[in-house]
């Protein structure tokens, strides 16, 4: 034996050597390093999995029931085929959601339900109690064991004699120290992440001290008590030839049901026990890790277990095959054999063990009843607390002693009635409960938490049924008739063979039972019930884990938003100012922060989300998201969904369809070809109706006074919102909206800029609104109005792009009237300009006058509808004729107003003057005046032909010279006289000639059109081709001669019209034959 | 050696997994359930102390192999080992 107070020394050497190493761990995270971001590390702390059970109970059960013991171990082998896929994923989750123990986890998934989180706690708190016992049981045993006298120790064990004292218990003892290191490891401070290095630095520490130290024993044992393992296996055999059972399958203590259920439960349990969900999960620092820690987890504890048997089978051997004391042969041998260094150093070996899975599991075990239990209670009753991170960091450290003294607490109950390692499978059962939930939630999109809740709480009845009340019973706490008879005297409610089902051991006979209602209530009222609203919302985030993930567009606002500083607030009640600036500080990082030092609108709601997950790494995620609602509701904000602008939920594809819906519809309006202000109406109409606007108002730009005057408004009647004009300035929206040609968009009224908008805007009670140009090819032209009275935020991005494209619609509209009117008003002048073209035309001549000899022919083609040429013949007197051509310059409307006022004057006065020069020269003082006030001239030939004298007298105004044919000497010779254009001297001398006209002369009066007639090279027709097209074609009538000469002129430019006006008149005097 | 997709990877670690639990159970154990010893050492035990060796080996090479293909898919050298 050895004294107390070494042992005590020791041990206590042993735990500030631990604390020391977790201390520096946690030192050197503060300052940036970490001494646990490695796989060994990883995988050293996986091997907390390796408890007291693993050190001294797995030789105890080889020695006791055989080769089972390994299932233990070999099924998380096999489970570690899985790590890269499930253990990843889960990490992965847990990462991206800021998940803190599996309670969270589980709660997580099925929509933070706090309820969920509740159950998988105090289940996970009483399936772990026995197992905590365990931990308690070995510890105190072993301390006995070393400092007793082995004769004492084995007449009684710890309760006739204790080791420290009479009156005071070794477990209790041991209980109060571990959950002392349990504070000071995992509750030193409160921590944002809830993940402990110095922690884990320890764990990973204590798994290298109890592998060397059992693989020592090992050692000893095997060579040095025995001569190897072959040694060790025939002297058993040749000792013990009747238990060669524990070295085989199939008998009595080891079924294949058993085999086959032993091996579920580990695979089971080294993932979802609590305290492994820590470790693998919320303690992970890389994913990568979890690549090395696949084999390096099972390859530590296939050296742990490499000497059990031998160790097992030699203390058989050398304890005469008395098993009473199996479990601590690991201690005996070396102790009996004079080795008690060894016996110290294995029990540091269970002491770590133990201490390891005590820490770890009442660290995790605290902050799930914190997060899951603790939290939702203070915030249900509303529990007004000041400083709320010193009243989270003190219930942890209470949680942690709580949870270690309900496992003392069974201990006490059940401690000795049961083998350590039967004790742990009662927890590894307890453990597997939460796996259909959990694995499910992560591959299962229909997964219900109606189904994870009524799963989860009929397998842990179950559990409780099967394996807890005969716990009880053994230890005789309650009264064995239950076992016997069952419940009430039902024997179909016998636990241990619950509905008949008998012929099983304990364990496979409750695995079968408890998964099968636990597994099929989660199947079932999954598939019968839908998935709840907030359940939907987490499935991607567990399920799509390795699915890149598209940002959603932000469905949700915040009205009456807290500023940044009341979430810092906010955060800081709960985890401290410190942890709350750090957190604030990463998340703004590379934020846009506008001038009042807020986020945008769409921000917000995204900060709330941080603000939530950062609570929920200190709280958990369901009681974070109770505080944030809470919060929200004290200070009177909620959330609200964004508006829904296109009557559908979530899907941005389907919005966009709503989108085309609308747009289609306004541009059918538009293309409708009503009204304009019929056309402005629907569309406000639209927006009015679609969207659940209040008021809709277009309003255009008027040059004149330069306003935007109102053109349509829908929706409420506002005398100032609605009707009044609006003055172009910055000073308000609309006046920069129209300014600037860029939307303006103000989506909560209760912060405005420009307070003359602000005035008018409160006064109508308006929530929010927004402006948009109306644009003609990028040009504003007016502004298109909406206004909310009722919901803030309902301009969003996608809202105002639609409402950009609507205003674009209106401006296409505007258009297309400006186009129409236009189009109107050409044809309206076109029919005036038929008028007037069909009265220039009535002011020719229609008909020729007689005269004997004498054939006339004329006609006026103008280039236009109206026209500047005239042309006249009239009988001045019985035996005198008048022949006038003129060409006003020009060929417009004034040019035809000036010939037909030429013509009345001609008409009225040439007759009563007696010759062409007075006549001449009369016409231009006449005109003078008006030719002068339009700048107009006029050219005129006039000629005068007296039948009797077959005289021709004429006169010319600057006018093209006509040309006459000599039939006597078949050529063309011009007639000349000068004179200068009308419109430029007042009082005009004209010159008069005469000439004479013989029998078959021909004369052509003309206008310069057709001289000046062009073709595609730049040519004139000319006056040498039409005197010769004149010699050629005299034998024609006057009449044939002007066609011909026309078709000519046409042939010759090419083109049907001609530029300038064209007149010709021909006289022929006839010829003698 | 040729990069199989993830999805034959993952589906040819099911099977291992699947081969892994029926190497560990009735009735494959049966054949080695015998009253037999090598080197003194029941047949039994053997079995399982180097079976669970052995899946710990491939493991190992896993492990290696996924290393080699996140390595391969950050320099995107395409050269596997």
């Amino acid at each position: 034996m050895i004294s107390i107070q070494l042992i005590t020394v020791l041990s206590i050497a042993y735990f500030v050597i631990l604390f020391g190493v977790a201390y520096y761990a946690d030192w050197c995270r503060e300052h940036g390093r970490s001494l646990i971001a490695n796989a060994h590390v990883y995988s050293l702390s996986i091997a907390v999995y390796c408890t007291s059970w693993t050190f001294y109970g797995s030789v105890g059960r080889a020695a006791t029931s055989g080769i089972d013991f390994l299932l233990i171990y070999l099924g998380p082998t096999l489970m570690a085929f899985s790590w890269w896929f499930l253990l990843r994923k889960m990490v992965r989750v847990s990462k991206e959601q800021n998940i803190v123990s599996i309670g969270d986890f589980i709660s997580s998934r099925y929509g933070k339900s706090a309820f969920l989180g509740a159950i998988v706690t105090i289940f996970a708190v009483i399936g772990i109690m026995p197992y905590i016992a365990l931990q308690l049981k070995a510890i105190s045993q072993s301390f006995d064991l070393l400092t007793l006298p082995p004769e004492v120790f084995r007449q009684g064990g710890t309760h006739h004699f204790q080791a420290i004292s009479q009156t005071i218990d070794t477990a209790f003892v041991v209980a109060l120290l571990l959950g002392l290191f349990g504070v000071l490891f995992g509750a030193r401070h409160l921590d944002a992440s809830e993940r402990h290095e110095g922690l884990v630095a320890a764990i990973a520490l204590e798994s290298i001290i109890k592998v060397i130290a059992f693989v020592a024993v090992g050692i000893f044992v095997t060579y040095g008590l025995f001569d190897g393992f072959g040694d060790i296996f025939s002297r058993f055999q040749e000792t013990f030839p009747e238990r060669a059972y524990l070295l085989q399958i199939g008998g009595e203590n080891t079924s294949y049901a058993r085999w086959f259920s032993l091996t579920f439960i580990a695979m089971m349990a080294c993932m979802f026990l609590p305290r492994q969900f820590h470790i693998m999960v919320i303690e992970n620092s890389s994913e990568e890790h979890v690549k090395s820690a696949m084999w390096r987890f099972p390859l530590y504890m296939f050296v742990i277990n490499l000497f059990v048997i031998p160790i097992a089978l030699g203390g058989l051997i050398l304890s005469n095959g008395d098993t009473s004391q199996a479990d601590y042969f690991v201690l005996n041998l070396p102790l009996t054999n004079n080795q008690e260094w060894l016996g110290v150093l294995a029990f540091l070996g269970g002491f770590s063990a133990s201490a390891g899975m005590v820490m770890v599991s009442s660290v995790a075990l605290a902050t799930m009843i914190l997060n899951q239990l603790a939290m939702p209670a203070i915030l249900k009753f509303r529990l007004e607390v000041a400083d709320f991170s010193i009243l989270l960091i003190n219930l942890k450290r209470f949680c942690i002693l709580g949870v270690i003294f309900l496992g003392y607490l069974y201990y006490r109950i059940i401690g000795e009635s049961y083998a350590l390692v039967n004790i742990g499978l009662i927890s590894f059962i307890a453990a597997t409960q939460f796996a259909p939930s959990l694995i499910g939630g992560l591959y299962w999109r229909r997964a219900t938490l109606k189904g994870a809740a009524t799963g989860l709480i009929l397998g842990f009845l179950i559990w409780f049924y099967t394996l807890l009340i005969p716990s009880f019973v053994r230890s005789g706490w309650l009264h064995s008739d239950i076992l016997e008879n069952g419940l009430f005297g039902l024997s179909y409610l016998r636990p241990l063979e619950l509905f008949g089902l008998s012929g099983f051991d304990i364990w496979t006979h409750s695995l079968f039972w408890t998964l099968f209602f636990n597994v099929g209530a989660f199947l079932t009222l999954s598939l019968m019930s839908e998935p709840e609203k907030q359940v939907l919302e987490q499935v991607p985030k567990f399920v799509d884990t390795f699915k890149p993930r598209r940002a959603e567009p932000e469905k949700q606002r915040i009205s009456k938003a807290p500023t940044i500083m009341e979430f810092v607030e906010l955060m800081t009640k709960f985890i401290g100012e410190k942890q709350a600036h750090a957190a604030i500080a990463e998340y703004l990082g590379d934020r846009e922060i506008d001038q009042r030092g807020s986020l945008s609108e769409y921000e917000l709601p995204s900060l709330k989300r941080f603000t939530e997950r950062t609570l929920a790494g200190s709280v958990g995620a369901a009681p974070a998201r109770i505080i944030i609602e809470n919060y929200l509701v004290t200070r009177g904000s909620k959330m609200e969904d964004v508006f829904d602008i296109f009557g559908s939920v979530n899907l941005s594809r389907t919005s966009s369809r709503e989108q085309l819906g609308v747009l289609y519809e306004s541009a059918r309006v538009v293309a409708s070809g009503a009204k304009l202000q019929r056309i402005m109406d629907d569309i406000l109409d639209l927006m009015v109706q679609q969207f659940k606007l209040d008021l809709c108002v277009i309003r255009m730009h008027d040059p004149s006074t330069d306003n935007l005057v109102v053109h349509s408004q829908r929706g409420m009647s506002s005398e100032h919102l609605g009707r009044s004009e609006r003055e172009l300035t910055m000073e308000t929206y609309i006046g920069q909206t129209f300014l600037s040609n860029e939307p303006v968009v103000v989506n909560d009224t209760d912060f405005m800029s420009k307070p003359i908008s602000a005035q008018i805007i409160h006064r109508e009670g308006i929530k929010s609104f927004a402006h948009a140009p109306i644009t003609i090819e990028g040009e504003p032209i007016g502004v298109l109005s909406a206004f909310s009275k009722t919901i803030k935020g309902i301009f969003t991005d996608e809202f105002v792009e639609m409402f950009l494209s609507l205003a674009g619609q209106v401006g296409v509209a505007w258009r297309n009237n400006q186009q129409t009117i236009k189009l109107l008003v050409a044809a309206e002048q076109q029919k005036e300009m038929e008028i007037a073209k069909t009265i220039q035309l009535g002011l020719l001549p229609n008909s020729v006058p007689k005269l004997p000899d004498v054939h006339l022919g004329g006609i006026c083609v103008p280039a236009k509808d109206v026209g500047g040429d005239y042309y006249d013949h009239m009988m001045s007197s019985a035996h005198q004729l008048d022949l006038v051509v003129a060409d006003v310059s020009g060929h417009n409307v004034g040019a035809a107003l000036l010939m037909a006022e030429t013509r009345t004057y001609i008409r009225a006065r040439a007759h009563k003057i007696p010759t062409a020069k007075q006549v001449m020269a009369s016409l231009n003082e006449f005109f003078y005046a008006d030719l002068s006030r339009a700048e107009l001239f006029i050219t005129m030939f006039y000629a005068r032909y007296n039948a009797n004298l077959k005289r021709l007298v004429y006169a010319s105004a600057g006018h093209c010279k006509p040309i006459l044919y000599r039939h006597a000497t078949k050529s063309c010779e011009r007639l000349d006289a000068e004179g200068l254009i009308f419109g430029i001297l007042p009082q005009v001398e004209f010159e008069e000639r005469h000439t004479y006209l013989y029998p078959g002369d021909l004369l052509l009066l003309f206008t310069d059109g057709i001289v000046e007639a062009e073709n595609d090279l730049g040519e004139f027709f000319g006056e040498e081709r039409l005197a010769r097209l004149v010699c050629d074609s005299v034998s024609l009538s006057p009449q044939e001669m002007i066609d011909r000469i026309l078709n000519q002129a046409r042939l010759f430019t090419g083109t049907r019209h001609f530029k300038d006006d064209v007149s010709l008149v021909v006289m022929k005097a006839e010829a003698k034959n | 050696m040729r990069s199989p997709s993830p999805v034959r990877l993952k589906e040819t670690w099911v099977l291992c997994f699947i081969l892994g639990i029926i190497m560990l159970n009735y009735p494959f154990l049966e054949i080695f359930n015998k009253p037999v010893t090598l080197f003194g050492i029941p047949l039994l035990v053997l079995y399982l102390t180097f079976g669970w060796l052995f899946s710990i080996f491939v493991i190992f090479l896993f492990s290696r192999y996924l290393g080699s293909v996140s390595a391969e898919s950050d320099n995107h050298s395409g050269d596997a080992e």
